[in-house]
């Protein structure tokens, strides 16, 4: 063993015996091997295999050039087809007939009346069910008021996007984690942590930096926008502004992962008269 | 089906062709590089190169041994298909249009382009197969475009490599004698058919089973059939486009036409309207009974499997597409063959 060379160090893993092939009176091997898996327990893989012999008969010639080196641009290229220059193509239709005119037109009718109808599905009315804008229907004045009440309480139940039939707008709606948006958001137990390492993470600061003052509201770390690389400062909300202002006082100035924080208050604190 | 897209060359295909067997497929194009594909697998033996810039025909000789091109950097190349190895160099006066190996591979023709003040010739070359880097610069024939007719764009031998016939700007095929260059005979077969006012020939192919009738595409829009011997017109193939390329299939009596719109009004229209669909006609029907999709510019060029099992297309989009035939393509009987068919089996 320690005389062969190891041609890869991935190949050379498994410290298990070879593998034990047995030939089945119906011609089939079972082949039994034992490797460790994943939660390092030994496992035995039982393979029954079949081996079929395919014989084709080709011209020799054509063996024979099968069997050239490459040149050119293909000198240095591998066995087998590359793909920057060979690719297998989406699949095309031949039908041959005589009608192949006609089902080629019927196909295309078919397709531009589904291509109506998702147009039709997409302009409904949201008062009469027509296919108009809603601010269009000619029964706005009529249907307007009953209808837009009805709409209004099943959506709330649903979606909550209108509330007593007025149009919340997005940033005002709270988020899937409950989460209410900032006009709502009482940033009095703010802090704008800044001089971060830039690896560290929002579980990093939950768990482990201000772990001890109580479970957070919020942290937010302010992330560039197209790399998602942290910018080195966070927002922390704290339950009461008494933690936050613990916390102030215990961090600001202390190290967190070779850098000295700097901490302060998101908003700046009206002086109390 | 579904083809193989072979994406080598940079520029609009020009040619393609297969090799006896079938089994490699001979590319070029307007870049300055021949491609040699297996066709089973779309895999590329190699590249060709030598040429200064593009590359008009390529073609090989029966044993897959030799290759020829030639391009418009004058030059008529001569390469070894086993590793690529160029072995002689012709100069020509003027660009290469065609080249073609006799069917015993002992002669190669090419023609010269009518441009540059040069008359439009077909020179025929004999090759000096013992010593292949030593070939003789002088043809052993040249054919000149006569005075009042029209230069030639495409040409090939006939099957028993007795009689070069020519494809000629003006619509007209010519049949001549291959040893000595005389003109046999004439036959328009092209501007007749239709209205179109342009009707040069800009492909000529020969049947794959005895090559004792071969096809012509043209820009009137049309391909025809004609018998070598006779030099009579047997079928014409209507389509709806220009079209620059016509193979026959063996095993089925059909045959595949490609084309298209010219390149130069390609980006005015959308795709759809650009009709570049290999067409496939019953050869002897001349009914259009089916098309084939893919390419996003006109066909430049097609190649018919010598074992009928599928075809290659080369488009003015730089793409190969190679095809292997389904099975429905090998049951499709026309109406006519099928009834007859059953009155045959009836019988009996």
């Amino acid at each position: 063993m320690s005389s062969t060379i190891i041609g890869s160090w991935a190949d050379a893993g498994d410290e298990f015996s070879a593998p034990d092939i047995t030939t089945n009176p119906d011609g089939t091997k079972t082949v039994i091997t034992f490797r460790t898996n994943q939660d390092g327990k030994k496992v035995k893989v039982t393979q029954r295999i079949r081996e079929v012999t395919v014989q084709e008969r080709v011209h020799p010639l054509i063996a024979q050039r099968k069997s050239w080196n490459k040149y050119g641009k293909e000198k240095n290229s591998a066995p087998g087809p590359d793909t920057s220059t060979t690719q297998l193509g989406e699949k095309v239709e031949l039908k041959l007939g005589l009608s192949w005119k006609q089902a080629e037109k019927e196909e295309e009718e078919n397709k531009a009346q589904t291509s109506d109808k998702i147009v039709v599905q997409k302009i409904a009315c949201r008062y009469c069910g027509g296919d108009h804008y809603t601010s269009k229907c000619p029964y706005k004045e009529t249907l307007g008021g009953a209808a837009a009440s009805e709409t209004a309480a099943s959506e709330t139940s649903a979606a909550s996007e209108t509330v007593n039939g007025k149009y919340v707008p997005r940033h005002l709606r709270a988020d899937a984690n409950g989460n209410i948006s900032k006009e709502s958001r009482d940033d009095a137990t703010t802090l704008k942590v800044s001089q971060l390492n830039n690896f560290v993470d929002e579980d990093m600061l939950r768990n482990e930096l201000f772990a001890r003052f109580g479970p957070l509201q919020r942290v937010t770390i302010v992330r560039n926008r197209d790399t998602g690389e942290s910018r080195g400062f966070a927002y922390v909300s704290f339950f009461s502004e008494e933690l936050a202002e613990k916390a102030l006082n215990a961090l600001n100035g202390k190290g967190y992962h070779s850098l000295i924080l700097h901490l302060e208050w998101s908003k700046k604190k009206k002086t109390t008269p | 089906m579904r083809p193989i897209k072979l994406m080598g060359h940079e520029r609009s295909l020009t040619q393609v062709k297969y090799n006896r067997e079938g089994d490699l497929l001979f590319s070029v194009a307007k870049d300055n590089a021949a491609s040699i594909w297996y066709s089973s697998n779309g895999e590329r033996l190699g590249t060709l190169e030598g040429h200064q810039g593009v590359i008009w025909s390529i073609d090989v000789d029966p044993e897959s041994y030799l290759c020829a091109t030639g391009g418009g950097d004058l030059a008529i190349k001569l390469w070894k298909v086993e590793n690529g190895q160029c072995l002689f160099t012709w100069e020509s006066p003027s660009p290469v249009r065609r080249v073609a190996f006799s069917p015993d591979g002992t002669k190669l023709l090419a023609i010269a382009d009518q441009v540059m003040g040069h008359i439009g010739t077909i020179v025929v070359y004999d090759l000096n197969l013992d010593d292949l880097s030593n070939q003789n610069l002088q043809p052993s024939v040249i054919i000149e475009t006569h005075p009042d007719s029209s230069k030639a764009n495409v040409a090939g031998w006939s099957a028993d490599g007795a009689f070069i016939i020519a494809g000629l700007d003006n619509g007209f095929v010519a049949k001549y004698d291959s040893s000595n260059g005389e003109l046999l005979d004439t036959a328009q077969a092209h501007g007749i058919h239709n209205e179109e006012k342009i009707f040069s020939i800009t492909d000529i192919q020969f049947a794959p089973e005895d090559g004792s009738y071969f096809i012509t595409s043209s820009k009137d829009k049309c391909a025809t059939l004609i018998d070598v011997e006779t030099f009579e017109i047997l079928k014409v193939y209507k389509a709806d486009a220009p079209m620059n390329t016509a193979a026959i299939t063996s095993v089925k009596d059909f045959v595949i036409l490609g084309g298209g719109q010219e390149a130069r009004n390609v980006t005015t229209t959308a795709e759809s309207q650009g009709k570049f669909e290999a067409r496939f006609y019953h050869k002897i029907f001349e009914e259009e009974i089916g098309r084939v999709k893919g390419h996003f510019g006109p066909l430049n060029t097609i190649a018919v499997h010598p074992d009928g099992l599928g075809y290659s297309s080369g488009g003015e989009d730089g793409f190969i597409r190679v095809h292997t035939f389904d099975k429905s393509y090998f049951d499709f009987l026309f109406d006519a063959e099928r009834t007859e068919k059953a009155a045959a089996s009836g019988n009996i």
